[in-house]
Parts: C-alpha cells; structure tokens; sequence
C-alpha cells in the first residue's frame, strides 16, 4: 500500500529501537490498564463510598481529583470505570479477533463464491453506521454487560474479517505457501503455522484499531443511556453523570473525557506502528526464530 | 460506460434491500415483542390489551408479511406508526431530518475547509516542522469520538467562557443567526475526527504527485511553486481524494447520533436513541435504514463522480 511508505511517520529514535524498549505509546496504554486493573490498590476509598457532607470538593490530598455529587471519590469512580470500560473492550476485541480472522482466512482460502458471500456479508454489515447498529441491537437484546461486549464484539468482526482476508490473500500468494501446498502440507497446519504468525502484526494493528472502536461504542452507548447501567460504572457512566454537573464541575466531565482520548489516541499510534513495514519485518523475523535474513 | 453506471446502481440497491432484511431481523431476532417489553412490567396490563396493542402493531403476522408491509410502506412513502404513541413514523422523521442534514452538511464543509489548506502547508515540505506539527494536531484529532470533543467544547466555549450556547436548536428559518451559533460547536466537535482524515489523505495524494515527473517538468519549465502546487498537483491529488469525502460523510452521520444528543438537537440521532430506548421499532428500524441510505447514496454519488472526473479510475472498473 502507497499510504504506508509515504505515511508521515515520526522519525524514530534507532538507539531506543535497538534497546528495545516499547513505544512511549505502548507504555502509556500498559499503565493505564494496570492502574485500572490495580484499583483497589491504587484507590483511596471505594468507588461507591459517599459522602454527602463533600460533594462536588475540589481536588485534595485525600481525593486527588475531588470528589462527585453524592461525595464519591473521582479518582477511584475513574478506575473503576475503566475496568469496566477496557473488560467491554477486551471481550469484544477479542471476540472480533477470533471470529474476524477465522471468516477472513476462510474466505481468502476457499475463494469463489465463498469468499463472494463472505465479503459481501462484511459489506452488508459495514454499510449501517457502527453506531446505529449498536443501538438497533441494544434495542434487539438489551444492555447488560455480557451482551454489550458480544454486541460491540460483533459489529467489529467485519473489519477484522476484511483485514484478515486481504493479509491472507497476500501470503498465499507467496512461493513459501504454494511450497507448503506442493510437499504435501495439510491447509489447516500451512494456514495456521506458517501464514498466521506472518500476518499477525496486521491482525494486531487491526484489533489495536477495533479496541479503540469499542472504547468509543462504549462509551456512547453508555453516555446516553444504552450500555453500562449505573450503579455499574464505566467512562461512558462518568460521562454522563458528569455531564448533568457540567456547570456545577466541570472537572467531572473532563476527567472520563480525557482517559477515553489518551486511551484511543495510544491505541491508534500503537496500531500504526504495527502496521509499519518495519513491524512486519519483525514479526517475520521473530517468526523464523529470530533468524536475520540479510539480502 | 452505461454498464458500469448500471452495475454500480445496482449494487447500491442490492446493498440497500440487505441492510433493510438485516435491520429488520435483528431487531426481531429475539422473541418477545417490544409490547410486552413495553407493558409487561407494569401494573395491571392484561393479555387482552397486550393482544391488542400487538395486533394494531402487526407484530402478530408472519416476519415475511410484516417485512414485506414495511418495505411496501416505504415505498408508497408510508412508513407506519409509532408503536406506542400513534404518530405517523414519516412525520416524526421529517421534523427530525432538516437539523441532522443541516449538520452533517456543515461538518463535512468545515472538515474539507479545515483539510485542504493544511494537508497543501503539510505536502510543501513532508518531514518539515510544519508537517510534524500537523501530523501530531491531527493524530490528537482522531482520537477525539465527536461527542467526548462535544463535551469538551461545551466545558470551554459554554461553561467557562458564556460565548457559544450549549444545547438547542432553532430552525434555520426562524432564526438563522440563532440556528449557526447553535452549528458551531456541534459541527466543529464531528469536524474535529473527520477533518483530519481527509488530511491525511490529501497530504499523501499531493507528496506523490509532487513527487512525479510532471510536476518536475511543470517546475522545470519554470512555473512557480504555488502554481505547481496548486494547478498542477492538487487536481490530480484531489481526485482519489474524494472517496473520503464519502467516507467522513458517514462518519458524521454515525458521529450525529451521539452528538445531537449531547447538544440536545431533535435530529434523527436523537430520535433513533429515543426508539431505541423505547423499543419501538417502528421507528428505529426506519431511521437506520434511512441514514444507512443517505451513506449508500453518498458513497455512490462519489464513486460516480470520481469515475467520471477521473480517467485513472475507469480502467478498473470497466
């Protein structure tokens, strides 16, 4: 693809390259799951403590960024949120990886009018704005927890499909696969010990872009109402709570506001980094064990 | 050239009839109808009313018969009534379309307007600080869902400085000053992600059109850089760069739904999250299939007009 080479990617530190150590985009995405998933450790008080005789405080020593309508801790309602908020995320990213590369793979592999149906499917799919589909299926199926993370895990199956399909296309068209095919190789072991590690890194920048997907499909679905119910929370729930108080704190807001866009704008840098050349270069030489193959 | 303008036409219609079947099978997919969901729950409803109310609805004829109704409707330009209210679905719809469409339509201009003079500033030198600070703008650009840049532009444009209102919406004819100071903040907040695809795009376009050889003949001849620029690389770089602009129409019109909610606008955003949350499928089912539609149609409008501006994109499509 044209857009890749000319991309106007940031010149990367080679010294930083070498030592291996991750992106400072992958490092902030770590610590922002491991501060949601650590809550209870990183939390000063639970996130449904009230305390009616403080709402709406100002940020102190004791609530970092102060404190709800009914007194509750912000900080601690924010992670807690957020292991709602990424776990809706993960379910689904993960349900959209493995359905995604199973239909995509099948359709590359068994073509024709398989893969006419299986695409034409995919498009079907992709022609109804992600968001509305959420809310049709909401509608259809209700909004408890399980069934958000099935509903967002579905709609982005899609994209996951039409990625896994074009990848796969690619490297079966390569002399290593028809080599595979002409000794004898079953198209199952060719498929999945050979192709799947190749076209990893794309399937990897595509779930990167899917998570970040879900996190907004979460978010808006629970902003007006539609996905997590309080007394759950999530960053959608903190949206809207927040936004009732808009004028009273506008902090409140912003604070879900902003770790819904570090998390998306770390996903998205995260998923164009996988999908440099560079990275499939990598995952191919990782892949052959580690062998450098000079040319 | 008929063929293809057939081909592509017939396509979108295929399309069209199997976003509806799929809408309409999702939404009737699990059993129980939305009348019992509706008044199941509450206090003395009895099965002679629930019966009632879900033959008037027609929810008790076969899928088939009812999809059919619903297609036949559309077709005669009657899409039902609400399940629970009464109304006739095609009034409520078209008291909420003028501002979703007065929306969208602004927010795709302001996207192409804020786009094209930076990715032009972004290409003159690619790799230039002004590239880098572009490219970095738009990357934190992206990662804004248009309602969380609502919210934020409400916090700063509403609450901390009164400039800008924070909800509502006039119509245009009522009082058109009153209706743009009600746009700006809704359309800037879907610009805000579109804006930057578009970007991102047209800066690649132009850097290989500056690239090739003849924009190096034209700048061999002795043509100045603006006119390089400007006459002979951004036609050629506009061009393909049009896909996107169906593109960023659909993300505007799935980014509305949250938005006008969240700017407390009457558009089919805001009435689709009130069916949805009704469970009156008779409307939903029309609002998405109707801006599902405006997509398809977008989307075949530019692939039109790209086949027909552009020479390169004919030879692939016959």
């Amino acid at each position: 693809m044209a857009e890749a080479v000319i991309a106007a990617t940031p010149v990367r530190d080679p010294r930083r390259a070498r030592l291996g150590i991750p992106p400072v985009s992958a490092l902030l995405l770590l610590l922002i799951v491991v501060l949601c998933v650590c809550a209870p450790l990183v939390a000063s008080a639970g996130p449904d403590q009230i305390d009616p005789t403080h709402p709406f405080a100002a940020a102190t020593g004791q609530h970092w960024l102060g404190t709800d309508e009914v007194g509750r801790d912000l900080l601690s309602r924010l992670l807690y949120g957020g292991r709602l908020s990424l776990m809706v995320c993960a379910g689904s990213v993960a349900l959209a990886f493995v359905l995604g590369t199973v239909w995509g793979v099948a359709a590359a592999d068994r073509g024709g009018w398989v893969d006419e149906i299986l695409m034409r499917g995919a498009d079907i799919a992709m022609a109804i704005p992600q968001i509305l589909f959420a809310l049709v299926c909401v509608a259809a199926f209700g909004a408890s927890l399980l069934s958000l993370t099935l509903i967002t895990g579905i709609l982005l199956t899609p994209s996951s499909a039409r990625m896994a399909r074009s990848v796969t296309i690619q490297e079966t068209g390569l002399d290593y696969y028809s080599a595979g095919i002409a000794y004898g190789a079953g198209k199952i072991r060719l498929l999945s010990t050979e192709v799947l590690p190749n076209i990893f890194p794309a399937l990897a920048s595509q779930a990167a872009i899917n998570a970040a997907s879900a996190i907004i499909l979460e978010a808006s679905l629970s902003f007006v109402g539609l996905g997590v119910q309080p007394p759950q929370t999530s960053w959608g729930v903190l949206l809207q709570q927040g936004y009732g108080y808009l004028y009273n704190d506008p902090s409140y807001a912003l604070a879900p506001a902003i770790m819904i866009l570090l998390t998306i704008l770390c996903l998205n840098l995260v998923a164009n980094r996988l999908s440099s050349p560079g990275a499939r270069r990598a995952a191919r030489r990782a892949a052959r064990g580690g062998r450098t193959v000079r040319k | 050239m008929v063929r293809y303008l057939i081909r592509r036409i017939a396509i979108s219609i295929v399309l069209l009839i199997a976003v509806s079947m799929l809408i309409f099978v999702v939404l009737r997919a699990l059993p129980g109808s939305p009348v019992t969901a509706r008044l199941g729950t509450s206090q003395g409803v009895t099965q002679e009313m629930i019966n009632r109310l879900t033959k008037s609805a027609g929810l008790d004829r076969p899928l088939a018969s009812q999809y059919l109704t619903w297609i036949s409707g559309i077709l005669h330009g009657n899409l039902g009534t609400s399940y629970f209210t009464g109304q006739p679905v095609s009034s409520l719809i078209g008291a909420a379309i003028g501002p979703t469409l007065e929306l969208t339509i602004i927010s795709v201009a302001l996207s192409v307007v804020i786009a094209v003079p930076a990715a032009i500033a972004s290409a003159r030198r690619p790799g230039g600080w002004l590239d880098g600070i572009i490219t970095a703008v738009s990357s934190a650009g992206m990662a804004f869902p248009p309602f969380v840049a609502g919210i934020v532009l409400i916090i700063i444009f509403s609450v901390q400085v009164h400039l800008l209102p924070a909800r509502g919406y006039v119509p245009f004819l009522t009082n058109p000053v009153q209706n743009l100071r009600d746009m700006i903040l809704p359309a800037i907040s879907l610009a805000v992600g579109a804006a930057p695809l578009v970007l991102r795009y047209l800066r690649n376009e132009l850097v290989t059109s500056l690239d090739s050889n003849y924009t190096r003949t034209a700048a061999g001849k002795g043509a100045s850089e603006a006119r390089v620029l400007l006459r002979h690389a951004l036609p050629n770089a506009t061009l393909p760069s049009l896909t996107m602009i169906g593109l960023i129409t659909g993300y505007t019109l799935g980014g509305s739904v949250i938005v006008e909610y969240a700017f407390g606008f009457s558009g089919l955003g805001a009435l689709s999250i009130q069916s949805a949350f009704n469970r009156d499928y008779a409307i939903l089912q029309s609002v998405v299939l109707l801006i599902s539609t405006l997509f398809i149609l977008v989307s075949l409008a530019v692939d039109l007009m790209s086949w027909r501006l552009d020479p390169r994109t004919r030879g692939r499509h016959g």
